[in-house]
């Protein structure tokens, strides 16, 4: 094979392996009403199958803050969750709900979970 | 009276293939059992003694036969030739052709094995993102479900650290010509009696035991390094250096590749590797509260992975030893070098050393 054709062939190859990586994922779930404070407590509900949803939340900071992530039938990497920042790792039950406290979370310091090959993320910002 | 004889070697693509020649020739040659097998004329060709020199690509031949260096030289091709080696005077090919023996034949593989590579990758990458593989199984985890996600698994992101390691080992052990099939089939084996047996223990002692994240998340990283190493060797990298190692390591290597406890612990090891299904699967193993059902949910998950796996090592065996062979390598070299890649960040990222890149 030429070389020239060849060069251009990978680099077009490498665009479209860009776009799959990085380009916009499947519908944004952002617009899902996901927190409600109910008691004096904020509830975060998440979604582990095949990845999380949403990907991205908001959520009041300063007030007491559980997380609940929710699976049903989740066999995927997404069912075995890390969340460094408050040093939690579980695998969820393949279908239910956990609920993780997040003690008062403070604004400005996002809370990122993992899933435990790291391919799946998902992100609460706090405000 | 023995003489000392220099041939050129072409088609050393290999560390191993030093010692490969070696072996060959003075097997074929020296060892009673293969003379009777032999024409009686071979009975001549006794060699004392063979050297390969990888970075010079020559081989020092000591023998007592009284052939002129020319028809040793084609006695010598023909046996080493199946393996894709050529022994000459003076690199011309005698045998076929009479032309200079291209040296450059692998380098026109490598242009046309990259896109060939990234057309797999994208396409494995593009297949994750679909969504079509999140199919959602409820209810009670029976040997039947955990089949189906064992099928399931065997073509998600699992692939990417479990079916690259396996790809670039077969590939490996292929290119070094140690008996595959063999290997493959122990490598399989081990698989599926360590996930049936690990499975049942799980089930035995309940909760006993935690499946320890960090573990596992070492375990993937230094396998994706594993198949970083690999991928680099199948395309060539470092076979452009010929890096030659001392042959304490060599024989090291081999020795590792020729036993038999070797593919089986691998196969024993993929059962820690870091995988959502696996690991999935092992909770309920877990609280399946017995031997038998324990065994039973692992064997049935690793059952349903072996086709893709089994795919994956014997049909890089046959690829191997086909025509396409140089191809083949560097192909899968590309691929498993992405998936490699891919395998390293995210388990970086798992540990929280790095952010996550990407999200599929």
């Amino acid at each position: 094979m030429n070389k020239t054709v060849s060069i251009i062939i990978i680099l077009g190859l490498l665009v479209a392996m860009g776009i799959v990586f990085f380009g916009k994922p499947n519908p944004d779930f952002q617009s899902v009403q996901n927190v409600e404070i109910k008691n004096g407590i904020q509830y975060i509900t998440i979604n582990a199958r095949g990845g999380y949803s949403p990907k991205v939340s908001s959520a009041k900071a300063g007030i007491p803050t559980k997380l609940i992530m929710e699976t049903s039938g989740a066999y995927d990497c997404s069912s075995s969750l890390v969340i460094k920042s408050i040093g939690y790792q579980k695998i969820l039950p393949q279908t239910g709900k956990t609920e993780i406290d997040l003690g008062i979370p403070k604004a400005g310091e996002p809370l990122q979970g993992v899933c435990g090959m790291g391919m799946y993320n998902f992100l609460i910002n706090f405000s | 009276m023995s003489k000392k004889y220099t041939f050129h070697v072409t088609g050393t693509h290999c560390a191993s293939c030093k010692i490969l020649i070696e072996d060959i020739l003075m097997d074929s040659t020296g060892s009673t059992s293969s003379l009777q097998a032999g024409s009686p004329q071979e009975e001549q060709n006794l060699v004392r003694k063979v050297r390969v020199d990888l970075a010079k690509e020559i081989v020092e031949i000591e023998t007592e036969s009284e052939k002129n260096i020319e028809e040793l030289a084609q006695i010598f091709t023909e046996k080493v030739r199946s393996s894709g080696y050529i022994i000459s005077v003076d690199g011309f090919d005698k045998l076929t052709t009479g032309k200079k023996i291209p040296e450059n034949k692998d380098n026109d593989a490598i242009w046309k094995a990259i896109p060939i590579g990234l057309i797999f990758l994208i396409l494995f990458f593009l297949l994750q993102k679909s969504g079509i593989l999140n199919i959602g199984i409820g209810g009670q985890t029976t040997p039947v479900t955990s089949f189906i996600i064992g099928l399931i698994a065997s073509v998600s992101s699992c692939l990417a650290i479990v079916g690259g390691l396996v790809l670039s080992l077969s590939a490996k052990v292929s290119q070094d010509n140690v008996s595959d099939n063999k290997t493959f089939f122990l490598f399989h084996t081990g698989r599926l009696v360590s996930f049936a047996v690990l499975g049942g223990v799980l089930g035995l002692i309940g909760s006993a035991i935690g499946i320890n994240f960090m573990f596992s998340a070492i375990l993937g990283i230094i396998a994706s390094i594993v198949m970083l190493i690999l991928g680099l060797n199948l395309v060539g990298v470092f076979a452009k250096n010929k890096i030659a190692l001392p042959s304490g390591i060599f024989n090291f290597f081999r020795r590792i590749e020729h036993k038999t406890l070797t593919p089986l612990i691998i196969g024993f090891g993929t059962f820690f590797l870091p995988c959502g299904f696996t690991q999935s699967m092992q909770v309920a193993a877990l609280s399946s509260g017995s031997f038998n059902s324990g065994f039973l949910i692992m064997f049935a998950f690793a059952l349903g992975t072996l086709p893709v796996l089994a795919l994956l090592s014997f049909g890089s065996a046959s690829f191997a030893h086909s025509k396409h062979a140089p191809l083949f390598f560097k192909s899968s070299g590309v691929v498993v070098i992405g998936l490699g890649l891919f395998a390293l960040l995210a388990g970086l990222a798992g540990l929280g050393i790095i952010d996550p890149l990407f999200s599929i």
